[in-house]
């Protein structure tokens, strides 16, 4: 440090120059968050106070008056209680499955990875085509009724009536993804080190109580991760419902997003569409503090 | 700079650029594209437009149109989207249904005294029938180029192997009712194939359903759109036998059953003329195109209409109106005709029309066209029709199910749509 | 859990496992052999297997319906663009967050985290308001920007912060020593060890782009500027009545590409996707 003798240190000390390069490379992302997520949020709660004509061209000023829609929307207790369901169903079945599929691919078996890769396929497939493909299968004549009939057995109306409507978008969706969560569960059962499994053994404890007593609590971390994005995910699933259901039967499919583009732009309400949104915003929001209120306490797993 | 020699810099500037920026009114107007958006794709319809377009370039040979076919699923929200963008186009087709949210809302130019002021337009010849939903205190705001009542395309073939009499047959006996055609169906559903479809229906678009209930005299809404009339006495006869006639006749497939008449799976189809496009070319089944059955009610025919206006306040809005006025012309008129019923009296004769539909027989054309334009009604729109639809659509779900309660269901759809309509 | 299994116990879990499969690889089977029946054949029963009929015009009539070689292009150009920016972005920015230190780094840390917590769902309205002042509706930018710059790449710098973390600095020191500069202990040093996390970010983002869907429905509005998603579901004849056996020609041909990568190239997806710093 033989700067540090000179009488006049430059004004680019390495800390100096590292701060810039540092502000350099966070740059993008951060103009971009500003204008593509800070900005545009402001401008929600903005438009949420007005009503926007399209046909027309008029943007007139219309105070709380959204809000009070919101309140007295008769749709929305359903669209809420549609939503929850959607997203518990598919947090449950999503988790549970990705978590028996790990299981099943952490085992000595030969030709394990074909299994795995087929398992994981549907990941790769185009979301919509996959939908559509579904979509296809579940019409009331379709290929799932058709092979149904074969074994005589009379197939339920899929995507006609409340429930299995329900059930449909979120079987589509879990089948969709959850090769995603399987492979990281995966990953974190390989995590798992072997010497615990050998002293339980050694203890003469059964499979299942191994799985109970040191699996899931050492891939807790996780599950709890994985849920989290799963349960964002589902609050953000849009094309299935557009294509398979419309909302319907009924509004017992009509998500929130999906309401929110209804809204926004079928019937272009564009002001009521942006009070759906901070809706949206502040649910997501509690969702994931509580998440992270969780996070906290099982911290103790985490390395 | 001083503020006096500012001044006469910007003087002079003007004086430069004043009559450049005239000049260049004269300029822009030397190369003009309109652009249409349609919502059909098919190829025949497209050559025939371009040969209008054509036609328009001989005398205005700075004007080039394009035609923009939107996905016809979305195509009032996809159209309004560009709308919002502002990016307009210059002309659009616009569906009956979302009539009254286009011409109330002041985005269209009116037609009526450039129409007038074209000479050989005739704008009389137009009947008031037709022109009444598209115009607005006694202007028109668009023209109503495709004027298309709804019939019933018949599948002999199908009829006969169930040993039911044929539609015609049942004509020239004065049997065509209803009763006697969901009779039909059933015969045929019971035979194996399927029985009625109403085309575009899929248990959603449920004001294609007008074909059906207007037999009953049943209508959605009151005239003036204020009052939901779902619980009315005629729309709970009509909806209670319609749902008889699917869920305990099975005349008509179900809820998700894909049953396509033109590709011969069922006995009848209630939709559009235009559609005569779909019949089979290869191995055909012998078909037949005839009116609606008589309801309850009486006799009567339903009109699905689409029209095209042109986008009020475009730099090229006149040239467009202009346009407008040359494609639905007398001449073209009668060109569009071989696809789009047309609105004008004139061309409302069997000679006419059968000269252009190859297709149709005269009788059929008589019976069918002429008859359904002269007496149709067209199907009720409403201003905010994507809400009013989307919900009528919801509350109407419950209805298609077997043990559905008809009266409490249509309660209910007045329930959620009685506050929309009343607003 | 790895222990030997008896006979018996792998055979129910091979049994377990194909009928657990059906449901993951019938709709792909049903996809590709439904799009070349003839459309009377498409809800025959019983349901066939195998194509009774075969009418191979299916997948010329999707290039007459819709111009989609031009919807292909769109989707694949927009997807690469997508990808390479953010990689760019994310692994800059995840740099930085690591490994730099300078002041207010965890707020902003934090403020772009927010990213996580506002799915563009929620901005969806004034993005369509401010692409619209921009002049940008119907065009592809709404779809290459916002991914590359906004809420859906904070996902990525997320993980490859989380890479550049754990990574050892001595080697970095050793650089720095050597007097490299800042970008080229990124560009030299860092960014080729980051290679297992960039490439789940690619996969990620590149899925991610090729899958939007209420966004392209949102800002484009002609048929030449679609992309494949919103493409797939147009496949109606003049009138609006569903061409299942088209439609899924055009869905095949979307699919099929992507999973013959995916297949050939399955080992580095997988393991890809495992290292990105998910787990806990």
């Amino acid at each position: 440090m033989s700067d540090i003798s000179q009488q006049k240190r430059p004004f680019w000390t390495i800390a100096r120059k590292d701060a810039a390069a540092g502000y350099l490379f966070i740059a993008p992302q951060l103009i971009g968050i500003i204008t593509f997520v800070l900005i545009p949020l402001g401008l929600v709660f903005y438009y949420s106070l007005h009503e926007w004509n399209v046909l027309a061209n008029t943007f007139t000023f219309v105070g709380d008056a959204n809000y009070q829609m919101l309140l007295r929307d008769p749709n929305l207790p359903p669209v809420l209680l549609a939503s929850a369901i959607f997203s518990a169903g598919l947090v449950v079945v999503n988790m549970s499955l990705a978590l028996l599929l790990a299981v099943l691919l952490d085992q000595k078996l030969k030709g394990i990875v074909v299994f795995r890769t087929l398992f994981f396929s549907p990941v790769v497939v185009s979301l919509v085509a996959w939908t559509i493909v579904w979509s296809f299968l579940l019409q009331a004549n379709g290929g799932i009724n058709g092979i149904l009939q074969v074994f005589g057995i009379e197939g339920p109306n899929w995507l006609r009536t409340p429930t299995t409507a329900m059930i449909s978008v979120v079987v589509v969706q879990v089948f969709k993804n959850v090769g995603l969560n399987m492979i990281l569960f995966l990953a974190a059962l390989q995590g798992v080190p072997k010497e615990l499994y050998e002293a339980a053994r050694v203890d003469g404890a059964s499979r299942f109580k191994q799985f109970r007593r040191i699996t899931l609590p050492m891939i807790s971390p996780t599950i709890l991760l994985t849920s989290i994005i799963t349960i964002v995910g589902s609050l953000q699933v849009f094309a299935q419902i557009a294509i398979l259901t419309k909302g319907g039967p009924g509004v017992s499919t009509t998500v929130l997003v999906y309401y929110l583009y209804q809204q926004a732009f079928q019937f272009n309400f564009f002001g009521y569409g942006s009070t759906l949104s901070i809706l949206l915003f502040v649910i997501v929001a509690v969702l994931t503090f509580i998440q992270w209120q969780m996070r906290k306490r099982i911290v103790f797993y985490e390395n | 700079m001083s503020r006096l020699s500012a001044l006469k810099a910007t003087a002079a500037t003007a004086g430069i650029l004043l009559p450049l920026a005239w000049g260049g009114v004269s300029w822009a107007q030397d190369a003009v594209n309109l652009r249409m958006t349609i919502w059909s794709a098919n190829e025949a319809h497209l050559a025939l437009f371009n040969e209008i377009a054509d036609g328009f370039k001989q005398t205005h040979p700075n004007v080039t149109v394009t035609f923009e076919p939107l996905p016809y699923d979305n195509y009032v929200t996809t159209l309004t989207t560009q709308i919002a963008g502002g990016n307009p186009p210059d002309l659009a087709w616009i569906f009956e249904t979302s009539a009254a949210d286009f011409v109330n809302s002041g985005a269209l130019a009116p037609l009526t005294d450039a129409f007038t002021n074209t000479e050989g337009y005739d704008l009389a010849d137009v009947t008031d029938a037709a022109s009444a939903l598209w115009t607005k205190d006694g202007t028109l705001y668009a023209y109503p180029f495709s004027t298309s009542p709804f019939a019933v395309f018949v599948n002999n073939d199908l009829v006969s192997e169930a040993g039911a009499k044929t539609p015609a047959e049942m004509i020239e006996a004065g049997e065509w009712t209803w009763d006697n055609a969901l009779a039909t169906a059933k015969a045929v559903a019971d035979n194996g194939k399927e029985g009625l479809v109403i085309r575009d229906f899929n248990f959603q678009t449920w004001q294609n359903l007008t074909a059906f209930w207007r037999g009953w005299g049943a209508n959605a809404w009151s005239e003036d759109g204020k009052t939901c009339t779902f619980t009315a006495q005629p729309m709970v006869d009509a909806m209670t036998r319609l749902h008889r006639a699917i869920f305990v006749d099975g005349a008509l497939p179900g809820p998700g059953e894909n049953v396509d008449f033109f590709a011969g799976d069922a006995a009848m189809t209630i939709t559009q003329i235009s559609r005569a496009s779909l019949l089979p070319k290869e191995d055909p089944f012998d078909w037949d195109l005839v009116p609606l059955p008589e309801g309850p009610a009486g006799k009567y025919s339903v009109i699905g209409q689409a029209a095209i206006g042109a986008f009020a306040n475009r730099p090229n809005t006149d040239v467009a109106v202009e346009f407008l006025g040359y494609m639905t012309n007398p001449e073209n008129s009668q060109k569009l005709a071989q696809f789009f019923p047309p609105a004008r009296a004139s061309l409302l004769n069997a000679e006419t029309l059968s000269t252009t539909n190859p297709l149709l027989t005269p009788e059929q054309i008589e019976a069918v066209v002429v008859n359904g334009i002269t007496n149709g009604q067209v199907i009720s729109g409403h201003t905010n029709f994507a809400q009013i639809q989307q919900t009528v659509r919801a509350s109407l779900d419950a209805l298609w199910v077997p043990d559905a309660d008809v009266t409490a269901v249509l309660q209910s759809v007045c329930d959620s749509v009685g506050p929309l309509l009343a607003r | 859990m790895k222990t030997d299994l008896s006979p018996r116990l792998r055979v129910a879990l091979y049994g377990l496992m194909c009928v657990l499969l059906i449901p993951f690889v019938f709709p792909t089977w049903w996809m590709v052999t439904s799009s070349v029946k003839p459309i009377s054949d498409i809800f025959a029963f019983p349901p066939d297997l195998w194509p009774r009929r075969f009418d191979f015009s299916t997948y010329s009539r999707v290039f007459e319906l819709q111009p989609f070689a031009r919807q292909y292009w769109n989707s694949a150009y927009i997807a690469a663009l997508v990808t390479a920016g953010t990689m760019v972005v994310s692994s800059m920015a995840g740099y930085a967050f690591a490994r730099i230190r300078f002041p207010f780094s965890n707020t902003i840390f934090m403020v772009v985290l927010l990213g996580l917590l506002i799915p563009s769902e929620v901005t969806i309205v004034p993005l369509f308001q401010m692409f619209l002042r921009w002049g940008m509706i119907n065009t592809h930018w709404p779809l290459i920007l916002v991914p590359i710059f906004g809420a859906p790449s904070v996902f990525a710098t997320f993980v490859m912060r989380q890479f550049f973390i754990a990574l050892p600095g001595e080697l970095e020191e050793a650089a720095r020593v050597d007097g490299l500069g800042r970008f080229k202990i990124f560009w030299i040093i860092a960014l080729p060890l980051a290679k297992p996390a960039l490439g789940a970010v690619a996969i990620f983002t590149f899925l991610h782009s090729w899958n939007l869907y209420l966004e392209p429905i949102v800002f484009l509005s002609s048929t030449q500027m679609f992309t494949l998603p919103q493409a797939l579901t147009q496949f109606t004849d003049a009138y609006g009545g569903a061409m299942w056996n088209v439609q899924l020609a055009a869905a095949t041909m979307t699919a099929v590409p992507v999973l013959i990568v995916f297949i050939v190239a399955q080992k580095q997806f997988v393991e890809g996707l495992a290292h990105t710093g998910l787990k806990g």
